[in-house]
């Protein structure tokens, strides 16, 4: 018997995914990933006139081997997401694979934080990914089956202050995952969540040589932040039909973190 | 590229409970993915079998009968890989499991079996870990996988030893993972569901019905899931516990109403 080789496990290849919030660092890294993985991939973005940052997103994944079809919000929330994921399965044959990579960072004291902040980071970081995994479900039970990967944090399952509202969002996508996992379980769909830990991305508010990133790197198990693209090996195991009895789970990419007192 | 991330060529990988079930099977997983075995169990039959398997993979097998509750045996393993292949590149901790005590009313519990229960799952795991880390340590890299159980997170009726002892495989795990970050040594635990190579548990869990995704796990399915922990595509994960069950944590067992304690 010729060895097998391992990537067999592990690729991709005649698999179709959808990325929304392919206009974050999580969710570009994601993409990249899943393109080197051989799948075909439909990019989303859910914030209008991203386009351009999805075209620099679409050049990434061309170079890692596939030929990106890009779409950016033009209609309401739950109109788009349904058109998207409808969209996805179209033009790419069926949606075998979809990533939510939302993540609006919300920092402030509690107590300034106000009703308009309340709907926004809710809206960003949760609603939308509700939405999505409600219409990316509807194609995936329609076809028999399907995988859903959700981005959150570390924070969602520890507090820091000064971000209540966003440590509740990933705590509620997290645990939206788990539920969902078991009401889809025997209808084909797995769906699991990556935690991401302190990020080194655009948006961090981890890498700014101030005294908050110095006292965070000390903490940190090995003193480094997470780079996007370290969320991969986890999103491709996830994602992979070698994972097929893994729902409702969680993998955490930290660096340790979340062991930690 | 994110696939050859995930190849194992060149390692070295010291495997226990090698002789049979998920350890066989991470044993010829990791073979074919390109590494080299170091298998450990007590019975040397059941080792030529998985080195038989290995070597068809074209990779190199080591057997080293080991008694994992013996310390002595351990750090003996842990020299006899280093003789061999010259580095240690990943432990797999995976010997263990139930004894006859499972389901045993506390009181009748003796001491003996207090300790051997504690010393087949958890002190064996201490001992492969202290064996391999200077090694470890020296090389500057290493990977450590701990198998746990949905027992080592949840509790279980008449169950003491086996849950205590893989509550402290997490517990184990995690103290590993924070000590050796520095050195670029990762640590973690696979939380196994039901797997069917055990037919004591298979008839107590009523054959895997109540598990929400409705079937037990196949041997098989556990080797990627070691190989992804085992490879530079885990490189910061650390730390961290993976359940490979089926859906079973994430919701307990009720919500399938098919518990194993009813008769349904």
């Amino acid at each position: 018997m010729a060895p097998s080789d391992a990537s067999n496990d592990f690729s991709l290849e005649g698999k179709t995914a959808l990325v929304v919030g392919a206009e974050h660092s999580v969710g570009r890294a994601a993409a990249v990933t899943l393109a080197e993985a051989g799948a075909k991939i439909v990019l989303a973005s859910q914030e209008p006139g991203t386009d351009k940052q999805l075209n620099a997103v679409a050049k990434l994944v061309t170079a890692a081997g596939a030929k990106p079809l890009i779409r950016v919000q033009s209609a309401s929330m739950r109109a788009d997401l349904s058109a998207t994921a409808d969209f996805a399965a179209k033009q790419l044959g069926a949606l075998d694979i979809l990533v939510n990579a939302l993540d609006t960072p919300a920092y402030g004291p509690a107590e300034a934080s106000d009703d308009t902040a309340y709907d926004k980071i809710f809206e960003n970081n949760f609603k939308t990914i509700w939405m999505s995994c409600q219409e990316g479900a509807r194609v995936m039970l329609r076809q028999g089956g399907g995988v859903i990967v959700n981005i959150t944090s570390v924070l969602a399952e520890r507090g820091v202050p000064n971000a209540a509202l966003y440590c509740a969002t990933k705590a509620a996508v997290l645990n939206l995952t788990r539920a969902l996992a078991l009401e889809w379980a025997r209808k084909g769909i797995r769906v699991n969540a990556i935690q991401a830990g302190w990020l080194d991305d655009e948006a961090s508010p981890a890498n700014k040589n101030d005294e908050f990133s110095k006292n965070l790197l000390k903490y940190l198990p090995d003193n480094r932040l997470v780079k996007p693209e370290e969320l991969g090996g986890a999103l491709l195991y996830l994602v992979s039909p070698a994972a097929g009895f893994v729902t409702g789970e969680s993998i955490a990419v930290d660096g340790g973190l979340r062991a930690r007192v | 590229m994110i696939l050859d991330s995930l190849k194992l060529n060149g390692k070295v990988a010291i495997i226990t409970g090698a002789g049979r079930g998920l350890g066989r099977a991470m044993a010829v997983k990791f073979a074919e993915t390109g590494a080299d075995i170091v298998a450990a169990a007590r019975t040397q039959s059941q080792l030529d079998e998985t080195a038989d398997a290995v070597r068809k993979t074209g990779r190199k097998c080591l057997i080293v009968p080991t008694d994992v509750t013996d310390s002595a045996q351990v750090n003996a393993l842990a020299e006899a890989a280093l003789k061999e292949f010259g580095k240690i590149d990943i432990l797999i901790n995976n010997a263990g499991g139930g004894d006859g005590s499972l389901g045993k009313q506390l009181p009748e519990i003796t001491d003996d079996e207090w300790r051997r229960g504690l010393d087949t799952n958890l002190s064996s795991q201490f001992y492969g870990c202290r064996a391999v880390i200077p090694q470890m340590v020296k090389q500057k890299r290493g990977k450590i996988i701990n198998i746990a159980s949905g027992y080592g997170l949840r509790g279980g009726k008449h169950n003491f030893m086996y849950a205590c002892s893989k509550g402290g495989t997490i517990q184990l795990t995690r103290s590993m993972a924070l000590t050796y970050a520095q050195f670029n040594i990762q640590t973690n635990c696979i939380v196994p569901g039901i797997f069917p190579h055990n037919e004591q548990m298979m008839v107590f869990f009523k054959g895997g019905k109540f598990i929400p995704i409705g079937r037990v796990g196949d041997d098989s399915e556990l080797g990627p899931l070691a190989v992804f922990l085992a490879s530079d595509a885990s490189n910061h994960v650390n730390g961290e516990l993976i359940a490979i069950d089926g859906g079973g944590l994430a919701g307990g067992i009720a919500p399938t109403g098919v518990s194993p304690e009813s008769s349904n």
